[in-house]
């Protein structure tokens, strides 16, 4: 029987050909859109090479400070992050403490060329929390930014650039006016990954001036790595307690209170795009781990609705159109149940031949995915991306693809099954 | 074979009510050749509904081989119609979508078989009805003489007891209605029970028996 279903579900789909690809064309951008977005989503925020630990990692993302009619939300500052996040690494649930500054542009010459590269300021905790993938020598190290080394670690592209693809180490460059001499390469790593990225490295102490060290807001981050993640409460609660402490120390006199906190990737971005402490409204000894968690659940479930807003559309789609379809055919419908088809039984084909429909659908909406995924990792648009197809959001997709794409045809199916056959044989309508 | 007793239709729509039949009681007996004539609307196709469980009476009873059918639920008509009875339309309401073979299959689909052994008889019951060299056409590739042969073989494919037959001849021409009268004559000679609606008097000559209704109600 199964077989039979089959059949007359590959002829139905070709009876109607433009009904066909409006369905399919649904199906499959709807499962594309998804696809590339948890793509960009993972790529983002999942914990992948070089932050192998980041399911145990925090980071000192965001700072706001403010005062009287002042305001000022943007970076913490190296003073900040060096005086009361740094010494941190006591607690027996930190493992390492990390500064590192954001990466900036700087400019180069090679060869009378301009080169644009990305450059981070580091300290050699960094480089213990994030485990690069070196091609050519070592990472940078305490030592290197204690006694402020003009030593490098760049990206393959960097060598490739400055280098023509030989050797580097041991090499210098140029980059913003100072010459760094190579001491590792590793390789390319995403613009969408926020806290490894970059394409040189150099350490913190190499900057031309040292104004750096007093700042409480500026362009750096801070790196908690926890021993393990049941460490994170204590590490936000003492955060919480050091922020109390540094409001009375804020250099700038026009600012009187902090506020920051210790997050995941995902919840700084849930901070930044939902969170009201991070436009300063609440003050910083009521609950923050619980408001940053809360964030981070309003994210996920914005995120959620987002999906499920914008599957419901081809989900409507096919409703409409299984039901055209299956009006047209009530007189197969009448004909199958005076020869003995159940009500069931007729529900069960217009299943099959639903599921067909969403299957392929889904199979090319895959091939779509793959092949913009592909497309965007080629076109250099998200420097040294390397996006690929998450399957689990692609059978999550296709299953809810596949439930919408049932129910679209169930419903119709078994309101048509209810008819007398009489009356589906003389074509009467749902 | 089958039993209506007191049997009316009432079809209800918003505006209006249409009474189809009114207390109409007819027996058919086993390997009964019977033919059903009246006026177009004056329940011929209603009544072969009824007989062949694709309606139910608004009141009455039908049996089938001596068994009520009004308490039966959807599985069990079904069941009953797949086993017992086999139909032709007037229009033969061939599935166009698939090919002549297994159109005929469909009565088999919702037995438990094999699928060589469906094959069998659908090609089996296509030689019976002389379109062997037809099994892979679809449809819409044949004459329509040659699509109610089609919708015979469907019909006996599943060896019924009972054939129901509305109009069978309605849309061919007098010679290709004479064979298919030839053809339903045949499975009646071999046992089969068969009611068959027409408006041909010819046609009605050769039942053993004729059913006259007029405005709903039977007048012999």
């Amino acid at each position: 029987m199964l077989g039979s279903y089959l059949k007359v579900a590959w002829k139905v789909l070709l009876r109607r050909k433009f009904f066909t690809f409006i369905s399919l064309f649904g199906i499959s951008v709807t499962l594309l859109v998804l696809l590339v977005a948890t793509a960009l989503l993972d790529h983002i925020f999942a914990p992948e090479a070089p932050e192998v630990h980041g399911d145990r990692t925090l980071g000192v993302y965001l700072m706001t400070l403010t005062g009287p009619g002042s305001h000022r939300g943007g970076l913490p500052g190296y003073g900040f992050l060096d005086r009361y996040v740094r010494p941190m690494e006591a607690m027996p649930e930190v493992e390492t403490v990390a500064v590192a500054g954001w990466p900036k542009i700087a400019v180069s010459y090679v060869g009378g060329r301009k080169v644009r590269s990305f450059l981070r300021r580091t300290d050699g905790a960094y480089w213990r929390i994030l485990d690069f993938d070196f091609v050519e020598g070592r990472p940078l190290t305490a030592e290197d930014d204690r006694e402020a080394r003009f030593v490098a670690v760049i990206n393959e592209t960097t060598r490739r650039r400055f280098f023509a693809g030989q050797p580097a180490a041991g090499r210098t460059l140029e980059i913003d006016g100072q010459r760094f001499r190579v001491v590792g390469v590793v390789r390319d790593v995403s613009l969408l990954r926020i806290v490894p990225f970059a394409d040189v490295w150099v350490p913190i102490g190499t900057a031309r001036s040292d104004a750096y060290k007093r700042d409480f807001s500026g362009d750096f981050m801070g790196l908690l790595m926890a021993r393990d993640r049941a460490g994170f409460p204590a590490i936000r609660s003492e955060l919480d307690r050091r922020c109390l402490e540094a409001q009375r120390h804020i250099p700038d006199p026009q600012f009187d209170a902090l506020y920051t906190g210790a997050d995941t990737p995902f919840e700084a971005a849930s901070r930044f795009f939902l969170g009201e402490s991070f436009i300063g409204t609440r003050p910083p000894d009521v609950g923050w781990t619980l408001g940053y968690s809360r964030h981070a659940v309003w994210l996920r479930a914005v995120l959620f609705l987002a999906m499920v807003l914008f599957m419901l559309l081809p989900a409507i789609n096919l409703v409409n159109i299984n039901l055209s379809r299956i009006l047209e055919r009530s007189s197969e419908i009448g004909v199958r149940k005076a020869f003995g088809a159940s009500s069931r039984t007729l529900v069960g084909q217009f299943v099959v031949e639903n599921l067909v429909l969403t299957l392929l659908g889904g199979l090319a909406g895959l091939a779509l995915a793959a092949a913009v995924l592909a497309g965007l990792n080629a076109s250099g648009l998200i420097p040294y991306a390397h996006l690929s197809l998450n399957l689990r959001v692609f059978f999550y997709g296709l299953g809810i693809a596949a439930f919408f794409g049932l129910l679209s045809g169930v419903y119709p199916a078994w309101k048509m099954s209810r008819l007398h056959p009489a009356e589906a044989l003389r074509g009467r309508s749902l | 074979m089958i039993r209506l007793h007191n049997v009316s239709k009432l079809y209800r729509t918003e505006r209006m009510e249409t009474l189809a039949l009114q207390r109409i009681n007819l027996d058919v007996a086993e390997g009964e050749l019977l033919s059903i004539m009246g006026p177009s609307g004056c329940g011929k196709s209603t009544l072969l509904n009824l007989m062949g469980l694709l309606d139910a009476p608004s009141e009455g009873t039908v049996e089938l081989a001596g068994r009520p059918v009004e308490r039966f639920g959807d599985r069990d008509l079904a069941r009953l119609r797949n086993e017992k009875i086999g139909f032709i339309f007037q229009s033969f309401h061939l599935v166009s979508d698939l090919k002549v073979v297994d159109n005929v299959e469909i009565p088999l689909l919702y037995r438990k078989m094999s699928h060589r052994e469906r094959r069998r008889m659908a090609l089996a019951a296509l030689d019976r009805v002389g379109l062997s060299s037809r099994t892979h056409h679809f449809p819409t590739q044949l004459s329509g003489g040659q699509q109610q042969r089609v919708a015979i073989a469907r019909a006996v494919v599943g060896r019924p007891q009972l054939l129901l037959a509305d109009e069978p001849t309605g849309n061919l021409d007098s010679q290709m209605g004479d064979e298919i009268m030839s053809l339903l004559e045949g499975l009646n000679r071999e046992g089969t029970t068969v009611v068959m609606v027409t408006h041909d008097p010819r046609l009605a000559e050769r039942t053993g028996r004729v059913v006259r209704l007029f405005d709903g109600r039977q007048v012999h």
